[in-house]
């Protein structure tokens, strides 16, 4: 199973910091998957840092494998309790899960998260463990499998208490049942819903409780989907073996997900290899790159370098939007969740001919820059295959 | 007549080297109607460095052009046609 995780976020009115703070990371050797959700005490800045303190150092202890319930009970003996209001300063809720779908959550002070399965949700039993030192402070802690197709959401209380004491719809505010009810429309009229756009969609609900749409509290909304992973296949760069050019090109012609070929030679030996012309229209939206190209059973071809250096400036900048080529790259990447990359060694010369204009980077490096940005900054897993 | 042929590389190097400036080539009216133009994802001429230098390239009826630049292609294009009109003759 692929973890499809996502978090969306929205700061209370008028602050300018989040007091809530996501932080998510994928160890792909041990196909695992870790992630905090932590609501600071407060808002803006000192929740903000408060928030970002504790979901840091929980994050780093269970990478280290200390154990998740350990790591927890370190972390409430160890965060501070706010003067005025004698409560502590951040709460949190722990995810550990694998692609197998064995799950350990450990929450303490946010709301109790639920797990959605075909559409209801399904109770988890759950054991609390109470703090030695303050015995006010509970931990639950949760172990449980998950199946294809089910989701886990988790969010802060800013999502939950929407509309609190506000809106006479929701008398006691958005709530859990408030919360299901919108899951549920969304989910049936798209099943499949990635959980980038739920998460974005739960956040907006909470904050359309609210008067004038102004959330009263930061709100955060963070989705765990399991489900089978959509695959793609980048094949740029010609193999270093030329013998083995039609070896790849069956290879690439039978990979079973979305198909990408960046670089004009990369694209003529596949054209050659499988009988399939390559088609190029300069459009509108070619802009400063070479315009992207079309072959029967190919979802995108670009040119190779220049355009892989654009995804990449714009996977940084999170420039999303944008129209060509190398936008367009970018689009079909984020609808993946795993990306293969079929990587030739073969190298032209002619691109480091100093009188290049501009700087013209080795295929390897952007490769393996747009690798590390895909999986530190959008949770996807990418396999590199040099050939 | 059958119309004379263009075929504009638009590989990495031909690219950098100015052939981002042909990708909207607009040939005078007198020609367009004499004219095919397309464009290649790459020639595979730069990658023979000892020969071909000269990127952008273009092929105009299987001749290969280099430093090609608008003026340069309607020129080579303007002479074909004479050519051939004077072959005819």
């Amino acid at each position: 199973m692929f973890i499809d995780i996502a978090c969306a976020q929205l700061k209370k009115h008028k602050q300018n910091a989040f007091g809530d703070y996501f932080l998510s990371q994928r160890i792909p050797e041990e196909n695992r998957l870790l992630a905090v959700l932590s609501d600071g005490l407060g808002s803006g800045i000192k929740a903000s840092i408060l928030a970002k303190m504790t979901a840091t150092m929980l994050l780093r202890s269970i990478a280290k494998n200390i154990e998740i319930k350990k790591a927890a009970e370190i972390m409430l003996n160890s965060l501070p309790v706010c003067k005025v209001r004698g409560i502590s300063y951040a709460t949190f809720s722990v995810i550990d899960c694998d692609e197998d779908g064995n799950v350990s959550v450990v929450e303490e002070g946010n709301p109790d998260f639920l797990l959605l399965r075909g559409g209801r949700v399904q109770p988890i039993e759950h054991h609390e463990i109470v703090s030695k030192t303050q015995p006010d402070r509970k931990l639950r802690t949760y172990h449980f499998k998950t199946e294809l197709g089910d989701r886990l959401i988790f969010c802060s209380d800013g999502v939950t208490q929407a509309g609190l004491g506000n809106n006479p719809a929701y008398p006691r505010g958005f709530g859990k049942d408030g919360l299901l009810a919108k899951l549920q429309d969304a989910l049936t009229a798209d099943q499949t819903m990635a959980s980038g756009d739920l998460a974005k969609f739960i956040a907006q609900s909470a904050a359309q409780v609210e008067p004038h749409s102004q959330p009263k509290d930061d709100i955060s909304a963070c989705v765990v989907y399991f489900r089978n992973p959509r695959e793609a296949l980048i094949f740029t760069g010609p193999p270093y073996d030329q013998e083995k050019d039609t070896y790849y090109a069956i290879l690439f012609a039978e990979f079973s997900g979305k198909k990408i070929i960046c670089g004009g030679t990369t694209a003529n030996i596949i054209s050659r290899e499988l009988d399939r012309p390559v088609v190029t229209e300069p459009g509108e939206q070619s802009g400063s790159l070479p315009p992207s190209a079309s072959m029967p059973g190919v979802d995108l071809i670009t040119e190779g370098i220049l355009t892989l250096t654009r995804a990449l400036e714009y996977l940084e900048k999170g420039q999303l939007e944008e129209k060509d080529a190398a936008g367009q790259l970018v689009a079909l990447i984020l609808q993946t969740d795993v990306l293969h990359f079929l990587l030739g060694a073969k190298i032209n010369q002619a691109h480091y001919d100093p009188a290049l204009p501009i700087e013209i980077e080795i295929r390897r490096n952007i490769v393996k820059k747009i690798a590390a940005i895909l999986g530190s900054k959008y949770f996807k897993k990418v396999n590199i295959q040099c050939i | 007549m059958r119309p004379i042929e263009v075929e504009i590389c638009l590989g990495t190097t031909c690219f950098v080297m100015g052939a981002s400036a042909l990708q909207n080539l607009q040939l005078p009216e007198s020609l367009r109607a004499k004219v095919k133009i397309s464009y290649v994802r790459c020639l595979h001429l730069c990658k023979n460095m000892d020969k071909f230098r000269k990127a952008p390239y273009a092929r105009i009826d299987g001749e290969v052009i280099d430093e090609a630049a608008p003026e340069k292609i309607i020129q080579n294009i303007t002479q074909k046609i004479k050519d051939i009109a004077h072959a005819t003759n």
